[in-house]
């Protein structure tokens, strides 16, 4: 069975839904649990840097919210779950995390729609699907 | 509408505050909005600038250029000077060199024009350097620092040849930089100390003094012909590393800068770009983008090679290090201010910048990404409970 699951998180309902199933997954197979958020929204072609820094820093604050609130949900239910933000590219970012921490299992919510920016929509988890290495759950 | 400067304040707001909605909707840099926003606005709503406009547009610049000197990593140039000095300098004066010659001799252009043409398309966008390293994680490796560094010294290349080209080098001149030298030898103790004494009031009085350097220093500079930008950079520069340690003051220049200064900078940038000109200036303004790509190749990636940057990495360099936008368009802007180029001309030079912050980047994120960024330096890990 899994031993290390990796969850996709951007604060969506289905980014939800997806911590939950890998919550029950993990009480079931006892696999290591890791939430991943990746910030790809950083503004295109900057101006000046201290533009970028304070989207960084928005994203970050955005993104430690939802880690917080994830985090307690896994403490409720006696997991441990460790947590990261990357920038980067999302479905890229979630196969490269995958890969190089020797994930066995992707979950990732359908279709979420965040207020950040549409970060886990329908075609990141297609393509994720498509092309990463180890096995996908898409939740609905 | 005309003598009132409430209404003209408001049009000008409700283009910078529909720019930021903009920004954020599309996920592009504000800057570039806002210079797309004021070329709508100048070709369609036919708004134009007033004096006071330009006095906040030119403060807002002043600004721009002081906060890219003092964002500066001091400790990193430092640490790669001899590498980021090489690549700094190839990176500004080849194309400024090809630029010049392709303005001067192929479009034409008069001597002055050609020079406002050399400057403007050497610059690099440290900005959209460090946007598209962050996302990598490339920013946090020694290699990326040393990019960025190498960045700066590109930028200093053009602000100095900004300041030094067209003045005048008379008695002004050496007053400037007589008084200039002593301000900036000092102005790191004397702003440190001022923030120890009197630092974060209400009343803000260490920034009240840095715009007190800023103005003074442009001053000189603009009674011995020279651009204020130049002294704006190199009061960034010394006083980076007071910022480094105090992040408050950083962000409460930004957010004066990009609140009320830098809008009206942008727009004002944007304002005075032809459609008609980029359609008949069109094979110009390609031509002059092809020239700055590839006098950067050629400037820039023989030294990352000499510097053992492995093939692709150094082609990822070269292409960010070709970006430019926000020096690019104080380049173009301090020619048609000054009247050394036409409106025509520089309707081509900011389009080409405009292309310059997008298509190396575009470039350079499609085919020479380096594999395998630094993850473990790029996020953050820690356990949940």
């Amino acid at each position: 069975m899994y031993r290390r699951i990796l969850v996709g998180l951007d604060g969506s309902e289905g980014s939800r839904r997806a911590l939950d199933c890998a919550l029950d997954l993990a009480e079931l197979t006892g696999a290591a649990l890791h939430a991943l958020s990746v910030e790809e929204h950083l503004p295109a072609f900057a101006g000046t840097v201290g533009e970028v820094q304070d989207a960084q820093r928005f994203a970050n604050q955005y993104f430690r919210g939802i880690h917080e609130e994830a985090a307690a949900l896994a403490a409720r239910r006696g997991r441990a779950l460790t947590h990261e933000i990357v920038p980067g590219h999302v479905a890229q970012t979630l196969m490269r995390v995958a890969r190089e921490g020797g994930f066995d299992l992707i979950i990732l919510g359908h279709a979420g729609h965040s207020a950040l920016a549409h970060l886990f929509l329908g075609s990141t988890a297609d393509r994720v699907v498509e092309h990463a290495q180890c096995a996908v759950l898409i939740v609905r | 509408m005309e003598s009132n400067i409430w209404l003209i304040a408001a049009a000008w707001m409700a283009l910078a505050f529909l720019a930021s909605l903009i920004s954020i909707r599309v996920g592009v840099s504000v800057a570039l909005i806002e210079i797309l926003i004021g070329i709508a606005a100048g070709n369609f709503l036919h708004l134009h600038s007033t004096q006071w406009i330009d006095f906040l547009a030119t403060f807002g610049s002043g600004l721009l250029t002081f906060l890219a000197g003092a964002e500066i990593e001091p400790d990193a140039l430092r640490r790669h000077v001899k590498p980021a000095l090489i690549i700094g300098a190839a990176s500004f004066l080849l194309p400024f060199l090809l630029a010049f010659g392709f303005a001067f001799w192929v479009g034409g252009w008069d001597l002055h024009a050609a020079q406002i043409a050399g400057i403007a398309l050497s610059t690099t966008s440290v900005a959209v350097v460090y946007a598209t390293m962050v996302e990598t994680g490339l920013n946090r490796t020694e290699i990326g620092k040393l990019i960025l560094a190498a960045c700066f010294v590109t930028d200093f290349g053009t602000v100095l040849a900004l300041g030094i080209i067209f003045a005048n080098f008379n008695a002004w001149l050496l007053l400037f930089v007589a008084v200039s030298a002593v301000v900036l030898w000092y102005l790191p103790r004397l702003t440190r100390l001022l923030i120890a004494r009197v630092g974060h009031r209400v009343s803000e009085p260490e920034v009240k003094f840095v715009f007190l350097v800023l103005f003074l220093l442009g001053g000189l500079a603009k009674v011995a012909q020279s651009e204020a930008v130049l002294p704006a950079y190199l009061v960034g520069l010394v006083i980076a590393g007071v910022f480094v340690r105090d992040r408050i003051l950083m962000d409460r220049m930004r957010a004066i800068a990009f609140t009320m200064l830098t809008p009206f900078y942008f727009i004002k940038a944007g304002l005075y770009v032809s459609l008609p000109a980029v359609a008949s200036g069109a094979l110009m303004i390609a031509a002059l983008l092809v020239v700055k790509m590839v006098a950067k190749v050629l400037g820039v990636w023989p030294l990352t090679r000499v510097f053992r940057f492995d093939r692709r990495e150094g082609m990822y360099t070269t292409l960010l290090m070709a970006t430019g936008l926000t020096f690019g368009t104080i380049s173009a802007l301090f020619g048609l201010t000054n009247h050394l180029i036409s409106q025509a001309q520089y309707t081509v030079l900011v389009t080409t910048v405009i292309g310059s912050a997008v298509v190396p980047t575009l470039i350079a994120q499609r085919f020479f990404e380096p594999r395998a960024p630094a993850r473990a330096d790029a996020g953050m890990a820690v356990p949940a409970d």
